[in-house]
């Protein structure tokens, strides 16, 4: 079964500076990531575009090399996922980028298992509604 | 065939063919970049014991709140496979924690 980590706010940012204090902890996931994919496991990872921007994650910039190099894919906020995300916004009222991870999520949720790195597990497990999803606490 | 006609796990052998060759690609980028992160920063190296909990976390397994126990697994295991895995570390706990429940 596919699994898709979920990167929320503080998991990017802690990606982008080794001095970050989450930055260790969330390395060993993207450590097991790559070593679940060199036995050809179906796992990727998504980083929602609007978690980016609050992240200040610019994938042109230098201080992206790694996160870029992690094969961490964008979410892009398309036109569907857009209008998920007003309606768990409504729903919810937790900021546009919480709102765009809970529309990720409920996206990503028919392909297999979804795991969020979050910060802020409540407001994850909020907008993920009724999708199941496993929480790793930062 | 088998994949896709009886497991029906693909939609051709040559989708199948890619998807594998695509994750086994982007296993050796996303190592080589960890690899040369370590050797910058050898202090952010995960032991073994930090992937198994790693691992334990992104599938939602319990063993993950006992850290305890899979540092002992993590020191048990390498005694007899020196190669294993994050995942064998979790499997090895779990085995632990039955053993002695």
């Amino acid at each position: 079964m596919k699994q898709t980590v979920v990167l929320d706010n503080e998991a990017v940012q802690a990606l982008l500076t080794a001095s970050h204090p989450k930055h260790r902890k969330v390395l060993a996931h993207m450590q097991v990531v790559a070593m679940r994919k060199s036995k050809a496991a179906s796992i990727i990872t998504v980083a929602p575009t609007a978690v980016r921007v609050e992240a200040g994650c610019d994938r042109s910039a230098p201080t992206a090399n790694l996160f870029n190099n992690l094969r961490i894919v964008d979410a892009a906020l398309g036109t569907i996922e857009a209008n998920s995300a007003v309606r768990i916004r409504a729903e919810t009222g937790v900021s546009v980028a919480d709102s765009h991870v809970g529309a990720t999520i409920r996206s990503m949720a028919s392909e297999g298992r979804v795991t969020v790195i979050s910060s802020d597990p409540d407001d994850m497990v909020a907008v993920a509604g009724s999708v199941q999803v496993t929480m790793v606490a930062l | 065939m088998v994949a896709v006609k009886e497991l029906q796990v693909a939609s051709s052998t040559t989708a199948l063919t890619a998807d594998a060759l695509r994750s086994r690609l982007e296993a050796i980028v996303m190592q080589m970049a960890l690899d040369a992160h370590y050797g910058q920063h050898p202090e952010l190296r995960p032991s073994l014991a930090d992937l198994a909990i790693a691992a334990a976390e992104l599938d939602g397994n319990p063993l993950a709140s006992t850290p305890g126990l899979v540092q002992e697994a993590a020191a048990a295991i390498v005694q007899l496979h020196p190669d294993a895995d994050a995942d064998a570390v979790v499997l090895w706990a779990e085995a632990m924690a039955i053993s002695t429940a």
